[in-house]
């Protein structure tokens, strides 16, 4: 390269570079030789720059045998273009001009790479650790749990602005090749100034970026991670987030914990009736409610529906009121109990919970068995092992719900049904959403 | 433009659905549940029946959960009649849970009511499960009683007539369609249980046997029990056995009943009978010595032959067939005048009882 | 054993409590219905074989497909047009039938065209689906109600107040020469096959004679249960008089120890959820069909049209049919499909060895 070339491309990248308070750029020199780095020093790690840059440069005196050494040390690449460049340094690299040559110096510095516990998907047994907020940690932690050579690691970023470092995991052996295409061009079809975490993929998924059902699965543990890839799923990590992306995910995904294979067969098959049985309870319970109450009170023996009658006696609304009315107390109290620190949460949920309750049936304005059927429903609620598919839940349940107010039993039967249409209808890349029995993973 | 149609569409459905949607919601506090009905002779005035709706008051506390209303009306129909008793109470008048159908003994023993069935069998919110019987002294007498075990409006009547509470061979229950089916089916003739309604309870030991259109004659409370051997409906029970001074009593078990139709050519046709009983002493005047047992269950078989025989032939003198002879000669042949036939056999026919008794066990004493 | 191709046919064996299939029959028990029963069943086996063994010589192809490149698109035309009629008009029959019994028993005090709404919608998310999705459909509603149609079985045939003689009288007039009205009703129950012209595209490979064994085994004891039951409960004599014999028998079922002590409303709500797959069965393979008629790519607006046509139809059918006249109108249907589906079933399996040879 020529001297010149090399001086333009320094002086454009100086221009670029606005001149902030962290910038450096910095000459050294020797008696044989000098080097100029230009780096942005709190994104780069300089002990790396220290121990693998400044201390052979001053070591190794001849300049031939320092250039041999900065081309074959494993942290320095040759440079290809200004932007790629550019892209570098806003990321952590140091920028190196030696003897009319530029090179990228990798001192990215590794921050948040302790790994955290598990918050979200918690289980009695089985691995405690999830991801941390550093890529290649996540990475190693997924290849420690899944030492497989034909684990592919392959790279892109995402986000106009945020630039953000995005990898694609699949097992070349297991993943289906079709899926694998059709991720990798909606991932390049996504088009946000700022890209953070897998979560978000959720919603840009839908073209009219208006999903109710999520269509992936988002999770902090790298055990699931290990299990879907080996069941041929494919993997999306984005740097900064301690969640992966798995893809693509089926509603079985989404009612499964990882505790279902850390525990003995009967165990796991009455979770997951018992998951079923609540998803069911909490999406068509206060549908039924209404309905049976103010359309079909035949519906129950006569036993109950008077005692039903007789817990609605002093409530002075229509029963859909009713529903609401606690519903949304519900609701309320869910959302405050995320928002409150840990340590004034449990207050939080006695205070509404209970004497809120409590002091709601004795005033007259709600009923008894309502009390009782929030609870349940709130309670049925979290059994959905995976978070987002909770929340999915508590919206759908307004849906069977206002159905059972206008058109009694008929449309909580009915509402339940275009729910599970619905969720027939969708499919994640290629996979449909909602079988009976789903197709087995891929044989080799 | 897209997402507009696609808005639009889902307004236009809202607004469709909602200007649709005018009536049928109704909470259950404004609904006035009934949960018997009861229907007698009109003592006097032009009109014929009286009908009275027994409405449950539910109470939000939980002591006093058995409170109710009844609402008495004259009429010449059940339809008029609630027609009239809707403009006297403030809530919705509702049949949904409308357990139990009384109905007087006057009402029963006069002919031309099977119209009431009808209407029952007819509305649609008035279950086909809902139990029928006959009421003494009067049908409004009946509702008023208050058990004090009650802890729902008639729900003494509906346990014991399920038998979800008592169980008893002395009462045979029957729901209103299928009273309403042996009305019709020929071969078959309806029978109703007879409430008596005293101060605090009831007394339900007797049937009413029908034909057609009305109750001809009823039976006490043994020849009940034994129309229920013959049922096949209920096998726990007593039999009181009496040998020489000594009476003991038998706690059934197992009660199995199986009959045949013969009807040999150029003899007379008869009807085998075969009733097998297993059950526990239960009681005994005197100690029964184990090995005399057999005896006992000798003379069980002897007085239990007697006694079927005689009910038997006493419904057959009143030309009934409670049982179902008649059908099950129709469904055992595939001539179509099988009916004609039938009525022809059935005064004629004899009865040949054999009876089965079998002691299985004497209790915790020998 | 074929699962998709048995959930066809057995859908159409659950349905015809509702398309009045029982009411036809026990109307005619005492003058051949007994007899008309036996015939349907060698009758419906016989189609069932015939016609999917030509179909599935065209695996995973719907008719629109096997007809593609056929060059008489009059003849095409006129083909599909006249299957579209029959299938949209069994489903509307369903529809409009059951409607009818909603606002009797569940909704009383609710319009009609409220109830139709809410169907609609229900149907229309459904039929614009791929055809294996509707399958899959199908296959969920399937399971989540076969349990509990085989609880309401079990009951009403341990129920003490079955009469075993009354269904027996009914049975002693077996050898009464068959009607062609109860001939055409029992058949109904086989005939889901047809449904296989669009649901052949799900099926893979061909039927084996397992399938069939099987639908004659279920068949017979599903039309001993649809004819049978009701006259148990409401006598051979008594049954005729009611309007929805197995409305009727379901409310004369009580579970003692149920939340819900009616099995009428267990029945009601198993009936809500296949009455809703029968009707969007029948309007997919009729909208398929349409779609096939035209040689482009069907538009938004034209896939509109097609579905404000079939709304129209229902709304005009539950104002202007009660369950009178439309009793009386499925009767002749019936006789009509019978007829047209041994047309169908012979010209298509002459045409299609002619074809495959």
């Amino acid at each position: 390269m020529a001297t010149n070339q090399v001086q333009s491309i320094k002086d454009s990248l100086k221009n670029k570079i606005w001149p902030a308070e962290d910038v450096v750029f910095k000459e050294f020199h020797t008696k044989e030789k000098y080097i100029e780095a230009l780096y942005i020093k709190t994104i780069s790690d300089e002990t790396i720059i220290q121990d693998k840059l400044l201390k052979p440069f001053f070591e190794i005196l001849s300049p031939d045998l320092f250039l041999d050494y900065l081309q074959s040390s494993p942290l320095v690449i040759p440079f290809e273009s200004e932007q790629k460049t550019l892209d570098e340094v806003i990321k952590g690299t140091a920028i190196l001009f030696y003897q009319n040559a530029i090179y990228l110096f990798d001192s990215k510095v590794d921050r948040n790479n302790s790994v955290l516990d598990t918050t979200v998907e918690t289980t009695i047994q089985g691995p405690q650790s999830g991801f941390s907020e550093s890529l290649p940690t996540n990475l190693g932690l997924i290849r420690k749990r899944y030492p497989q050579t034909s684990l592919n690691v392959e790279s892109t970023t995402v986000g106009t602005v945020s630039k953000t470092d995005v990898m694609i995991l699949h097992d070349t052996r297991r993943a289906d090749t079709d899926t694998l295409t059709r991720i990798k061009q909606f991932l390049a079809s996504i088009d946000v100034h700022m890209f953070q975490t897998g979560e978000q993929l959720l919603d840009i998924i839908k073209k009219s970026n208006r999903a109710l059902v999520p269509v992936m699965l988002v999770t902090e543990r790298p055990d699931r991670v290990a299990v879907n890839l080996a069941a041929g799923k494919i993997i999306i990590l984005v740097s900064g987030s301690p969640f992966a992306v798995v893809l693509p995910t089926v509603m079985k995904d989404f009612m499964s914990s990882m505790e279902d294979i850390y525990q003995t067969y009967w165990v796991t098959k009455f979770l997951q009736i018992l998951r079923y049985i609540g998803f069911l309870t909490s999406l068509v319970l206060p549908g039924i409610y209404v309905a049976v109450t103010s359309y079909n009170p035949e519906l129950f023996r006569v036993q109950l529906a008077l005692s039903i009658a007789g817990s609605r006696m002093s409530v002075p609304y229509p029963s859909f009121i009713e529903v609401l009315l606690m519903l949304f107390m519900m609701e309320m109290l869910t959302e405050a109990s995320i928002r409150l620190p840990k340590a004034i949460g449990p207050t939080a949920t006695t205070v509404g919970g209970l004497i809120l309750g409590q002091a709601a049936t004795e005033a007259g304005l709600v009923s008894n068995i309502m009390i009782i059927i929030t609870s349940s429903v709130a309670i049925s609620n979290f059994v959905i092992p995976i978070n987002a598919f909770s929340f999915t839940l508590r919206i759908m349940k307004y849906f069977v719900l206002a159905l059972g107010t206008l058109f009694g039993l008929v449309g909580v039967v009915l509402g339940f049904f275009i729910l599970i249409a619905y969720m027939v209808k969708l499919d994640s890349f290629g996979e449909p959403f909602l079988t009976l029995i789903q197709s087995k993973p891929r044989k080799e | 433009m897209k997402m507009f149609s696609k808005w639009g569409w889902m307004v236009i459905i809202l607004v469709f659905v909602f200007l649709l949607n005018g009536c049928g919601f109704k909470d259950i506090d404004k609904r006035f549940f009934v949960v018997s009905i009861g229907v007698d002779l009109a003592k006097d005035g032009p009109k014929k029946y009286l009908v009275s709706l027994k409405f449950a008051v539910p109470s939000p506390s939980k002591d006093k959960t058995n409170e109710f209303a009844i609402v008495s009306e004259k009429a010449d129909s059940m339809s008029e009649a609630v027609r009239i008793i809707k403009t006297k109470v403030d809530k919705e008048v509702d049949f949904s849970h409308a357990k139990v159908i009384v109905l007087s003994e006057q009402v029963v023993k006069e002919k031309g009511n099977a119209g009431i069935f009808y209407w029952f069998a007819r509305r649609r919110d008035i279950q086909g499960i809902a139990w029928t019987a006959i009421a003494k002294p009067s049908a409004l007498a009946v509702l008023k009683v208050k058990p004090k075990s009650e802890n729902l409006p008639s729900n003494a009547l509906i346990l014991s007539l399920g038998k979800d509470g008592s169980e008893t061979p002395y009462v045979i229950s029957e729901f209103i369609f299928d009273m309403k089916y042996k009305l019709i089916e020929k071969g078959i003739d309806p029978i109703l249980p007879i409430i008596e309604a005293e101060k605090d309870l009831f007394e339900i030991n007797k049937v009413g046997l029908f034909n057609k259109s009305h109750m001809v004659m009823k039976l006490g409370p043994e020849e009940t029990k034994i129309l229920n051997y013959l049922r096949k409906r209920e096998e726990k029970s007593a039999v009181k056995v009496k040998k020489g001074n000594t009476t003991i009593v038998i706690d059934t078990h197992k009660v199995k009943t199986k009959y045949k139709i013969y009807t040999p050519k150029g003899k007379a046709p008869y009807i085998k009978v075969k009733v097998s009983v297993e059950g526990t002493m239960e009681e005994a005047t005197r100690r029964v010595p184990n090995e005399k047992l057999s005896d006992y269950e000798k003379a069980a078989e002897k007085s239990l032959n007697r006694e079927i025989e005689k009910v038997l032939v006493k419904i057959q003198k009143a030309n009934l067939d409670p049982i179902g002879f008649g059908l099950r000669y129709r469904s055992r042949h595939f001539n179509n005048d099988d009916w004609e036939e039938w009525k022809w056999i059935y005064p004629a026919i004899t009865f040949k009882v054999h009876t089965k008794v079998q002691i299985a066990d004497t209790g915790l004493i020998e | 054993m074929n699962r998709y191709y048995f959930y066809l046919v057995l859908l159409n064996m659950l349905i015809n409590v509702i398309i009045f299939v029982p009411k036809i029959l026990i109307d005619y028990r005492y003058e051949g219905a007994v007899m008309g029963i036996l015939m349907a069943i060698p009758i419906g086996i016989t189609l069932n074989y015939f016609y999917s063994k030509a179909i599935t010589k065209f695996p995973e192809q719907g008719l629109p497909e096997i007809l593609a490149n056929s060059k008489h698109r009059w003849l095409k035309m006129i083909h599909f047009g006249s299957i579209q009629i029959i299938w949209f008009s069994a489903g509307l029959i369903t529809l409009v039938g059951f409607i009818d019994i909603l606002s009797r028993f569940v909704n009383p005090e609710m319009p009609k065209l409220s109830l139709l709404a809410i169907y609609l919608a229900a149907i229309f998310l459904i039929i614009q689906l791929p055809t294996e999705r509707v399958m899959y459909f199908l296959e969920i509603v399937l399971f989540l109600n076969i349990p509990l149609i085989g609880f309401i079985i079990f009951k009403a045939f341990t129920n003490e107040y079955l009469s075993w003689d009354s269904m027996l009288e009914v049975g002693t007039h077996l050898f009464e020469r068959p009607s062609l009205k109860s001939i055409a009703a029992a058949t109904y129950c086989f005939s889901g096959y047809a449904n296989l012209i669009i649901f052949n595209r799900v099926i893979k490979g061909k039927l084996k004679i397992w399938n069939f064994i099987v639908i004659f085994f279920i068949g017979v004891l599903n039309l001993f249960t649809t004819f049978f039951i009701p006259i148990g409960f409401h006598g051979s004599d008594g049954a005729q008089e009611y309007l929805y014999p197995w409305i009727s028998t379901a409310d004369s079922l009580r579970l003692t120890y149920s939340p819900i002590e009616r099995v009428i409303f267990l029945f009601l709500m198993f009936y809500m959820s296949i009455t809703l797959m029968s009707v969007s069965v029948h309007w997919h393979v009729a909208f398929e069909l349409l779609k096939g008629t035209f040689k482009e790519k069907v538009s938004m607006k034209k896939n509109w049209l097609v579905l404000a046509f079939f709304g129209g139809c229902s709304i005009v059918g539950v104002i202007f049919l009660n369950s009178l006249i439309l009793h009386k109108l499925t009767i002749y249907w019936m006789m009509f499909r019978l007829g047209f589906e041994i047309i169908l079933v012979g010209s298509f399996f002459f045409w299609a060895r002619r074809r495959a040879a």
